[in-house]
C-alpha cells in the first residue's frame, strides 16, 4: 500500500519533473553555448561581492558562468517550486478533490499515507536533482568546455534539501490546515522573500548576518558549485526537514477531515453576518455571477491580492529606502561591470535607481507576477471547466463558445491589469519615498510592457488549454515556453553571431528599449499586442472545433 | 402529444479513435412525449446526448432539435432547452442561489417565483455552497436549473441519481406536467422501473446501437420478470416447463422458481386447482434480461 501510494503519486508526477529536468538542461547548454563564444576574460576583474552574489569565481571560466547564472537559482526554483506544489498537494490536495477519504478507507493510518507522501516526494526531488546533475556534466562534455574544480555535485545536494524543505514546508501546512491553496501561497512567499533576502541583506552593512534567518541562505550562502558542501549548512536544512516532517505527522492526525472542500473566504463570512449580509449578497451574489468574467475572476481572488501584495510591497515600495541604503555598494559595482553582466541581470545599472529596480523587480519578478496571474486564468479557463465537469452546463446556455472564450480572456486582462497598478504604484511610491526622483511615465511604461509580456504567455496558455482541454498541459507547456524564451532573450545578445536571434522571443519586446530610462516603446507594445491577439484568436478556433472533454 | 418531431437524429455516428461509441443512430422523438433512453453504462446514452448538444461533434450523421441543426444552430437551439448532464457538477463555492442566478443571466428570462416554487417542491436548499451539498441536493439544483425557464424541450441524462424516492417522485410529477403543457422531455436512464413510470416511449441503445423503440405498455408486456412460487407440497418441473413464456425453472420441493414473460394468468391458471398456492413474489427483470429478450426475439446480434 504505502508503495501503491508511491507509485501512483510519481506516475502522476513525473512529467513534470521530466519537463522541468529537461528545459534547465536545454538552458545550461544554450548558457555554455553562448559563453563559449564570448570574452569572458571580463567577469574576471569584477568586484568580489558581486562575484559571488551571482556566483562567479574568481577564476570564472564558461562552465562556472554558466553554473552560477542558470543553474544555481533558476535550477533550485524550479526543484523547490515541484517540491512546493507535490508538498500541498500530498494531503491536503487530496482532500481538496475529495479522495483522501477514499485513500484511507484503506487499512492504512494517516501516518502511514503521510509517509508514502513524503516518500514520494523526496524520491521524485531526487530524481530532478539526479537529472540535473547528469545534464550538468552532459553539457560541458556535449560543448568539450572545460569544467574542472566546479563542484556540481555539492550544487546539486543542496539543491535537493531546499527543494525538499519547501516541499516538506508545504506538506506541514497543508497536513494542519487541510488548505492546499494556502500551503502552497505561504511556502512560495516564503521561497521568494527568502531567496531576495539571502542575496540582499549580506550587502548591508551591519544587517550581514540577518540573511542567516533564511532558508536560502544554507542552499547559496556558502555557494556550493565553489566550494563544494557545506555540512553545516546542509545539516540545518535536514533538521529543518525532520522537524517540518514531524510537524505534519502531528497535524495530520489531530485534525478533523475537510469534507470535499469549499473555503470559506472573506465574503462568505462576511454574507453570514446581519450587519452586511444585504451589501455583501449584492455583491458576492448577484454581481458576482452576472457575467462569465466577473465569476471567473472572482475565483483566483487569493492569488490576485497575494501577487499584488508582493509587487506592491516588497518588488515596489520596499526597494526604494533599500536603494538608499546599499547605494554605496552598489556605486561601486557601476564602474566595474562590464556590459554582458549587465545584459545577464537584467540590463540595469544598478548604480542608478532605474537599473536597482530593473535588476531587482523588472527583470525577472514583473513577468513572473504577471504570468502568474495570467496563466492560472488562462490554463484553468476552459480545461479547468471541463475537468471539473462544468463546461458542459455553461455551454447549454444560449452563448456561443467564442463569447466563453473571451470573457475568460477579459478576466485574465482585468487580473493583469490589477497587478500593473499594484506594480505601479508600489515603485512610484518606493521612488518617492526613496527620493530617487525616477520618472513615472517611464515606470508605467515599463509595468506596461511587462503586463503585456504576461498576457502574451497567458494567451499561450489559454490557446494550449483551449486546444488540449487539459490544464496541466497547459500550465506545464507555458511555463517550458516562458523559460527558454527568457533564457534565448538573456543569453542571445552577449553573442553578436546570434544576437539577432533575440527578437524571437517575446522578453525582447518586454526590456530591450530600456524603457525605465526611455520611455515607452510603441512599436515593442504593438508586437507583444498582436502576439497575444493572435494567440486568442487562435484559441477562439482551436475552441470551437474540439470535443469537449468528459472527464470523471 | 402530436407528430411533431422534436429530436431527430440521422445516422449519427461517433468514433473515439477505434471505438465506436455510437453507430448508425436514427431516432425521432415527438413533441410532448417523455421519451426514455434507456440502456446500461457505457451503451452510448451520454455520447448520444453530447453529440446532440453539440458539446463533442459526430464523426457523421447529423442531429436536430426543433427543426435546428445541433451544430450550426448551436446557440439557438439552447436557448429552447434545459439540459441535466449526467454526473452532475457545479461550482463548489456558489451558492444554489448564485448558480441559479448565473445560469438565468446567461439565459434571460427566467420567473423566479417559479424558481421558487420549484425548490419548495423538491425541498432544495438554495441559501447553502453547492460544494456543501450531498449529491441528492445537489441534483436537485441541477434540476431546477434544467426547469427554470420552462424550456420546450428537457434533455436529461440520468437526472434522478442520488434523488430519494420521494423527490424521485415528484420530480417524476414536474416531468408529466411539463410534458402536459406541451414539452417533450428525453429522459435517459438505466433502470426499466423510472422510465415505466413516466415515458410514453422507450429507446433502447446497446453497444452504440439502436436496437428498439417501443412503447412502454408493449415493453411492459415483453417484459420478463422473475417469479418464485412457494406451495402446501413438492411441486413438479414439468407442470411449468411447458408453459407459454416461462424458461429456467429450478423446483426445490415446495419452491420454484422461473424466469417468465408472457401473460400472469396464464401461469395462475396452470397452478390452480393442482397446488395450494401459499405464497408468490415477482421480480422485475433486470435490463440486461430485457435486452437478452429483444435478442431473441429480434435476432439482433451484441
Amino acid at each position: 500500500m504505502l508503495a501503491t501510494v508511491v507509485t501512483k503519486t510519481v506516475r502522476d508526477r513525473w512529467k513534470g519533473i521530466a519537463i522541468a529536468g529537461f528545459s534547465l538542461a536545454i538552458m545550461l547548454l544554450f548558457g555554455m553555448a553562448v559563453y563559449r563564444d564570448i570574452d569572458i576574460s571580463v567577469y574576471t576583474d569584477l568586484p568580489e561581492a558581486f562575484r559571488s552574489l551571482i556566483n562567479i569565481p574568481k577564476n570564472a571560466d564558461v562552465g562556472s558562468l554558466a553554473y552560477g547564472a542558470i543553474y544555481s537559482t533558476y535550477g533550485a526554483l524550479t526543484l523547490a517550486s515541484l517540491a512546493l506544489s507535490m508538498g500541498s498537494a500530498s494531503i491536503a490536495g487530496e482532500e481538496r478533490n475529495g479522495t483522501l477519504g477514499l485513500l484511507l478507507g484503506n487499512p492504512k493510518s494517516r501516518t502511514h499515507i503521510l509517509v508514502s507522501k513524503a516518500s514520494s516526494l523526496v524520491a521524485l526531488t531526487a530524481l530532478g536533482a539526479l537529472l540535473l546533475w547528469g545534464a550538468g556534466y552532459l553539457a560541458p562534455a556535449v560543448l568539450n568546455v572545460e569544467v574542472g574544480g566546479m563542484h556540481i555535485g555539492a550544487l546539486v545536494f543542496h539543491m535537493f534539501a531546499i527543494a525538499v524543505f519547501h516541499g516538506f514546508l508545504a506538506m506541514a501546512i497543508g497536513a494542519w490546515t487541510g488548505k492546499a491553496g494556502l500551503a502552497s501561497g505561504i511556502t512560495a512567499g516564503v521561497m521568494i522573500i527568502s531567496l531576495f533576502a539571502a542575496g540582499l541583506l549580506p550587502l548591508v552593512e551591519g544587517w550581514e548576518s540577518g540573511a542567516k534567518a533564511f532558508p536560502w541562505y544554507y542552499y547559496e550562502g556558502s555557494s556550493p558549485v565553489l566550494n563544494g558542501m557545506n555540512w553545516g549548512h546542509l545539516a540545518v536544512l535536514f533538521v529543518a526537514i525532520a522537524v517540518l516532517g514531524a510537524l505534519a505527522v502531528v497535524g495530520v492526525n489531530r485534525r478533523d477531515l475537510r469534507d470535499k472542500a469549499t473555503g470559506v473566504n472573506l465574503i462568505d463570512r462576511l454574507r453570514t453576518n446581519p450587519m452586511t449580509k444585504k451589501i455583501v449578497d449584492r455583491l458576492a451574489g448577484s454581481m458576482r455571477v452576472s457575467r462569465i468574467w466577473i465569476k471567473t475572476a472572482s475565483e483566483h481572488q487569493g492569488l490576485l491580492i497575494g501577487t499584488a501584495y508582493v509587487m506592491f510591497l516588497v518588488m515596489g515600495v520596499m526597494l526604494g529606502p533599500f536603494f538608499n541604503l546599499i547605494e554605496d555598494t552598489l556605486a561601486t559595482f557601476t564602474d566595474a561591470l562590464p556590459e554582458a553582466v549587465m545584459a545577464l541581470v537584467g540590463n540595469g545599472d544598478m548604480g542608478t535607481p532605474e537599473g536597482w529596480y530593473q535588476v531587482e523587480t523588472f527583470g525577472m519578478m514583473v513577468p513572473i507576477a504577471f504570468m502568474l496571474v495570467t496563466v492560472a486564468i488562462g490554463a484553468r479557463a476552459l480545461a479547468g471547466e471541463e475537468e471539473r465537469r462544468t463546461m458542459g452546463l455553461l455551454l447549454a446556455n444560449p452563448i456561443k463558445r467564442s463569447r466563453v472564450v473571451l470573457e475568460k480572456t477579459f478576466a485574465m486582462t482585468v487580473y493583469a491589469v490589477a497587478v500593473a497598478v499594484a506594480t505601479f504604484s508600489g515603485v512610484a511610491l518606493g521612488s518617492v519615498i526613496g527620493r530617487l526622483g525616477m520618472s513615472m511615465g517611464n515606470i508605467a511604461a515599463a509595468t506596461l510592457l511587462g503586463m503585456l509580456v504576461g498576457l502574451v504567455f497567458g494567451a499561450l496558455s489559454l490557446a494550449l488549454s483551449a486546444g488540449t482541454g487539459r490544464s496541466r498541459v497547459a500550465i506545464y507547456g507555458t511555463i517550458g515556453a516562458a523559460l527558454t524564451f527568457y533564457i534565448l532573450n538573456a543569453f542571445l545578445p552577449l553573442s553578436d553571431s546570434v544576437a539577432g536571434l533575440a527578437r524571437w522571443s517575446p522578453f525582447y519586446y518586454y526590456l530591450s528599449s530600456d524603457p525605465l530610462n526611455t520611455g515607452m516603446h510603441w512599436g515593442h507594445a504593438a508586437v507583444l499586442l498582436a502576439l497575444a491577439g493572435g494567440l486568442v484568436a487562435l484559441s477562439v478556433v482551436l475552441f470551437q472545433r474540439r470535443d469537449l472533454r468528459q472527464t470523471g | 402529444m402530436t407528430d411533431k418531431i422534436t429530436i431527430r437524429t440521422e445516422g449519427l455516428t461517433k468514433h473515439y479513435g477505434d471505438v465506436e461509441a455510437l453507430v448508425d443512430l436514427d431516432l425521432d422523438v415527438l413533441s410532448g412525449e417523455i421519451f426514455g433512453f434507456l440502456g446500461p453504462n457505457g451503451a452510448g446514452k451520454t455520447t448520444t446526448i453530447r453529440t446532440i448538444l453539440d458539446e463533442i461533434r459526430p464523426t457523421s450523421g447529423s442531429a436536430s432539435i426543433l427543426g435546428m441543426d445541433s451544430h450550426r444552430d448551436a446557440v439557438e437551439i439552447r436557448r429552447h432547452i434545459g439540459y441535466v448532464p449526467g454526473d452532475l457538477a457545479m461550482y463548489p463555492n456558489l451558492t444554489g442561489r448564485d448558480t441559479l442566478t448565473y445560469f438565468a443571466n446567461l439565459r434571460g428570462g427566467v420567473d423566479w417565483s417559479h424558481v421558487d416554487q420549484l425548490a419548495e417542491r423538491l425541498g432544495a436548499d438554495l441559501t447553502k455552497k453547492v460544494g456543501d451539498l450531498s449529491s441528492g441536493n445537489r441534483q436537485k439544483v441541477g434540476l431546477i436549473q434544467a426547469f427554470m425557464n420552462r424550456p420546450e424541450v428537457l434533455i436529461m441524462d440520468e437526472p434522478s441519481s442520488g434523488l430519494d424516492p420521494l423527490v424521485q417522485r415528484e420530480f417524476q410529477t414536474m416531468m408529466r406536467e411539463t410534458a402536459a403543457a406541451g414539452s417533450t422531455v428525453f429522459l435517459s436512464s438505466h433502470t426499466l422501473s423510472e422510465v415505466q413510470r413516466v415515458a410514453n416511449r422507450v429507446g433502447i441503445i446497446r453497444h452504440g446501437k439502436l436496437i428498439a423503440v417501443e412503447a412502454v405498455s408493449s415493453l411492459r408486456s415483453k417484459a420478463i420478470r422473475k417469479v418464485d412460487l412457494y406451495f402446501d407440497v413438492p411441486a413438479e418441473q414439468g407442470v411449468f416447463e411447458s408453459l407459454n413464456g416461462v424458461r429456467d425453472v429450478v423446483v426445490e420441493n415446495h419452491h420454484v422458481s422461473m424466469s417468465f414473460d408472457g401473460h400472469m394468468e396464464t401461469l395462475l391458471n396452470a397452478v390452480s386447482g393442482r397446488y395450494t398456492l401459499v405464497d408468490i413474489t415477482t421480480q422485475e427483470a433486470d435490463l440486461e434480461e430485457i435486452f437478452l429478450a429483444y435478442y431473441r426475439d429480434e435476432g439482433v446480434t451484441a
